[in-house]
């Protein structure tokens, strides 16, 4: 079984309990246009570029088969990740997003440092992209890590209602993100309907895998009285949910942006800041916090 | 912290308002001549100077403070002339500036009894020994007895002031001390004060502070048993006594402003194997916590039954951006000192040098920063004389360790004839010191030295790619990476690219770059083993890097590593400065692979975390998680810094709006506006992780 990933990143404090190993697996169906992550949306390999470093020494123009047909960032616009000039490049500032990878090979890795993050009472945690997407490997690399290893997941809930059951119940953990409860903002700002959302954030209040809410507080976009009101109306009375997370918008988002030749245009002001209320979360009795 | 704190801390640390007062610098021979043209010896000298020093203290007291003496006269005088020292130095081996510095001495010796207990015992002896003949140890104690007599002569002034000024609390504090024993916290504190203001005037420098939570432990009980104060008041008084170490601290000699050594160590486990880590001890941290300041700076002992929440208030002091607390493993460094020779009371009550070296209290005499090997250079140079020839990696290896043997031998041949300039003052709080009339800077109990290790990144890194490109895949030739090296990766984009990026890099936990570390290093430990100083001491292996990791590198030319001739060396026991790593953990793992109960000397494996890391108490918990795991896996010395790149580049260019940024340089914390560029340069350029 076959899947793509693009990072695992390790003492990862974000992520679940304890330390934890997350892996990133590559593309997602919703394009959030706060997405600080523009590396985890295609699930192909793609080349990226650090804005910083460059001479102009011209070893990758040499190096690329499409080398007359190069922008002004070094990238053809019909590139197709082959890699050459990866190697090429002496200030090493180029390279490629996205690793194949069997999920045999994954559960391996992820395995020899098992013990490690076990003794922190920490885990694995799959997040992406949108681990939904790849459903089949996701699941195959967890049943392959064993009963050992504490598996959580980050996903936006978009996917099909028997994938989502079978995460909830293969994961120990989930961490789900609500980005919106309105459906025609959701659809501007995600680009996808929040209706399989919803429905599966239903499915996971009624079970009992535990879980996080997440979410991605935007200025001007969901971080109003009305976006929390509705999740929490939506959530207090889930038995297994364990709190509700808020992640502030962080200036940094658009760092990735310009290393994929890509236009970082967030559609909302991303200096205005953000309205925190954990007031609403209490009156429901729903524990929150703000990461 | 209470608004009396608050001003206080105003008024000395950031508006340096004391400064002020201080007396015009004087030219630091003058007196020199005047002992020369009469005929003085060293110790006399030493202890003129002293005296001399402290009666040209006048008191002073400022508003708000209850703790006291200040210091006005920012000059120490030099104890010869220019050509006396010469001449020393073309006989005698000098280390630094030839005074008893970086030793922590036994506090109690004097804090516990007052100075004239002290003084009649000093009196008594002195008598026997005229009486038996021996003249000159009746003199050295004679001199003691002049030292303490014009310390408490200063005290008395001050008092007589605080009388004057009406500052009773004060007048009735030093009614009691120095003269006589203290009998609550406060006056114990006060009392420090006295001694450690007489050690800085006395010219000894780098003067640690030590196992404070330890022996000042039993008048912080009795005054909370008896009511006399309460934990908030405690710590309003710990408070007050920490800025103290922030008056005079810009007078005290060292590399950088912020080098002064004025390390605490907290906690640690007992003989009987029971923590001394106590309430005190916890109000250290929250002290240091809620005052942000570079002094004094924090070491904390652990062990593998220390709990989380230990750990979890260091982190939240990491926080803070002050580069400490930095964490020894009582599990290693223990049965390290054991190993060196230390008897067990010793062993177990150890402390931390002005850096990390490790060093016992009152009985050490150790200089455990006397020399250092670099790695680095022993690679370097079998790399450019033999790799030529050599058919296999192991050769290169074994030609590699001869060189840090070699370097080894060096250092051993360097360190004879050492002379030390007389302490008589810090004598008295030295075991068996003044007893014998011997002064402390011919040896004590303890006389071993310490050498550093640098560069074991830049080493192993090179070694590894070395035995990949080289001996293994065949991609590089030996003439190809010698040229390369030679006209320092001159037209070798392609080489240097491999090299720097791709190659196998120490940090990334990877065995077949891992076990060249441990190799090396157990070749250290082997070259130390057998050795004997002088004085009859041993010599220890470190892994700190102290200043050398800037010398060290300045005249290092390009290694296999895609280094540049000339380019820095990583800071003590971390990893190469451009290495590209998988992350913390790795890290960790990989730096907990040496035998380091073998290379105990000190030096912290050094992590630079970004701020935000810190950003909620869940994640300064995971940090504290990632610590403790370090010790678990066999780590002997932590530290870590909350930094960010972006406020320093920023400080460099504005460096009036970041007065108050604090970094950790080497083995001590400073203000970043206040260092060289060249140490401002070298932090920015160190590895930040964020998790």
């Amino acid at each position: 079984m076959n899947g793509i990933i693009f990072d695992i990143k390790e003492g990862a404090i974000h992520d679940g309990p304890g330390l934890r190993q997350t892996v990133f697996v590559k593309g997602c169906p919703l394009r959030c246009s706060w997405c600080h992550n523009p590396e985890g949306l295609s699930p192909r390999m793609e080349l990226m570029i650090s804005p910083n470093g460059c001479t102009c020494c011209g070893s990758c123009v040499k190096a690329c088969p499409k080398g007359d047909r190069l922008l002004n960032f070094g990238k053809p616009v019909d590139c197709d990740a082959c890699g050459l000039c990866v190697a090429a490049c002496p200030q090493r500032i180029r390279r490629l997003a996205g690793e194949a990878i069997t999920a045999g090979a994954l559960a391996d890795r992820l395995l020899a440092n098992a013990p490690y993050y076990a003794s922190t009472g920490g885990g694995v945690t799959f997040s992406g992209g949108e681990p939904l997407m790849q459903a089949a490997f996701v699941l195959e690399t967890l049943r392959l890590l064993g009963s050992g290893v504490h598996k959580a997941v980050e996903t936006s809930g978009y996917g099909a209602e028997a994938d989502f059951d079978q995460f909830m119940a293969s994961f120990d953990l989930v961490m789900m993100d609500l980005k919106s409860m309105d459906d025609d903002i959701h659809r501007h700002f995600t680009g996808v309907s929040n209706e399989r959302i919803l429905a599966n954030a239903k499915r996971l209040c009624a079970g009992s895998t535990p879980f996080i809410i997440r979410i991605p507080v935007i200025p001007g976009v969901n971080d109003t009285v009305e976006h929390y009101s509705a999740v929490a109306e939506l959530v207090s009375a889930a038995p297994a949910l364990l709190r509700v997370e808020m992640l502030p918008y962080h200036l940094t988002a658009g760092a990735k942006y310009a290393m994929l030749h890509k236009p970082y245009t967030p559609g909302f002001d991303p200096d205005c800041p953000v309205h925190i209320n954990q007031d609403i979360f209490a009156q429901y009795g729903i524990r929150s916090c703000v990461l | 912290m209470t608004e009396r704190i608050r001003q206080l801390k105003q008024f000395f640390v950031i508006d340096k308002a004391h400064h002020a007062t201080r007396f015009q610098s004087q030219d630091e021979y003058a007196l020199a001549e005047h002992f020369k043209q009469k005929g003085l010896n060293d110790l006399e000298r030493a202890t003129q100077r002293l005296t001399l020093m402290m009666a040209a203290e006048t008191p002073l007291l400022f508003p708000l403070e209850r703790i006291v003496l200040t210091r006005r006269n920012p000059t120490v005088p030099s104890l010869f002339t220019k050509a006396e020292l010469d001449r020393i130095k073309s006989t005698h081996k000098l280390h630094e500036r030839g005074e008893v510095c970086n030793i922590s001495v036994d506090y109690t010796m004097l804090l516990n009894r007052g100075l004239r207990d002290r003084r009649s015992e000093l009196t008594i002896s002195a008598a026997a020994f005229a009486k038996a003949g021996e003249k000159d140890k009746a003199d050295y104690l004679t001199m003691q007895v002049e030292i303490l007599d014009a310390l408490q002569d200063l005290c008395n002034r001050y008092r007589e002031q605080a009388i004057r000024e009406g500052r009773q609390e004060i007048a009735d504090m030093l009614t009691r001390v120095p003269m006589l024993a203290p009998r609550t916290f406060p006056e114990a504190l006060q009392m420090f004060r006295i001694l450690h203001f007489a050690m800085w005037l006395g010219g000894n420098y780098h003067n640690t502070v030590g196992r404070l939570d330890q022996y000042l432990y039993p008048y912080y009980r009795a005054d909370i048993d008896a009511g006399r104060m309460t934990k908030e008041s405690a710590l309003e008084w710990l408070e007050e006594f920490f800025l103290t170490f922030n008056r005079d601290s810009d007078l005290y000699p060292g590399m950088q402003q912020g080098d002064n050594g004025q390390s605490i160590m907290l906690g640690g486990l007992n003989t009987d194997g029971s923590d001394s880590y106590n309430e005190l001890s916890e109000l250290c941290l929250k002290a240091s916590l809620e005052l942000c300041l570079i002094d004094p700076k924090i070491n904390l002992r652990v062990n593998h039954n220390t709990p989380l929440d230990v750990y979890v208030l260091g982190s939240e002091l990491t926080k803070q951006g002050l580069g400490f607390p930095q964490y020894a493993n009582d599990e290693i460094v223990i049965p390290a000192l054991l190993a060196y020779g230390y008897e067990p009371r010793d062993a177990y009550n150890y402390t931390v040098a002005a850096c990390w070296e490790f060093i016992v209290p009152g009985r050490g005499m150790d200089i455990p920063n006397i020399g250092a090997v670099s790695f680095a250079a022993a690679m370097q140079k079998a790399v450019a004389e033999q790799l030529e020839s050599t058919t296999n990696f192991d050769a290169l290896l074994t030609a590699v360790k001869n060189n840090i043997h070699q370097q080894v031998l060096e250092n051993v041949k360097a360190v004879q004839n050492l002379y030390i300039f007389p302490a008589p003052f810090l004598s008295l709080m030295m075991d068996g010191c003044s007893d014998s009339g011997r002064d402390v800077s011919l040896g004590c109990r303890y006389n071993n030295y310490g050498l550093h290790g640098t560069g074991i990144a830049t080493a192993v890194d090179a070694l590894a790619a070395i035995r990949k490109y080289v001996f293994g895949d065949q991609s590089i030739t030996k003439t190809e990476l010698l040229h390369a090296l030679e006209r320092d990766y001159a037209e070798q984009d392609g080489l240097l690219a491999k090299l720097r990026f791709d190659a196998p890099k120490m940090g990334n936990n990877d065995p077949e770059v891992d076990d060249i570390a441990v190799a090396l290093m157990d070749a250290f430990a082997d070259s130390v083993q057998g050795q004997i100083n002088e004085r009859g001491g041993i010599f220890r292996a470190g892994t700190g890097s102290a200043m050398y990791y800037v010398w060290h590198a300045a005249n290092l030319p390009a290694t296999a590593d895609g280094r540049h001739a000339g380019e820095g060396l990583a800071a003590n026991y971390s990893p190469s400065l451009f290495a590209r790593l998988k992350g913390p953990i790795s890290i960790l793992q990989s730096f907990a692979k040496p035998h380091l109960t073998r290379l105990c000397n000190g030096g912290p494996l050094t992590l630079e975390l970004h701020d935000t890391m810190f950003r909620n108490e869940q994640a300064i918990q995971k940090v504290a998680l990632m610590v403790k795991s370090f010790m678990d896996m066999g780590g002997h010395q932590l530290q870590l810094n909350a930094v960010n790149r972006d406020t320093m580049l920023d400080a460099q260019r504005n460096p009036k709006d970041h007065r108050n940024l604090i970094v950790r340089v080497w083995g001590w914390s400073g203000y970043f506006v206040e260092l060289d560029k060249e140490y401002q340069d070298h932090i920015i350029k160190r590895m930040e992780l964020a998790l």
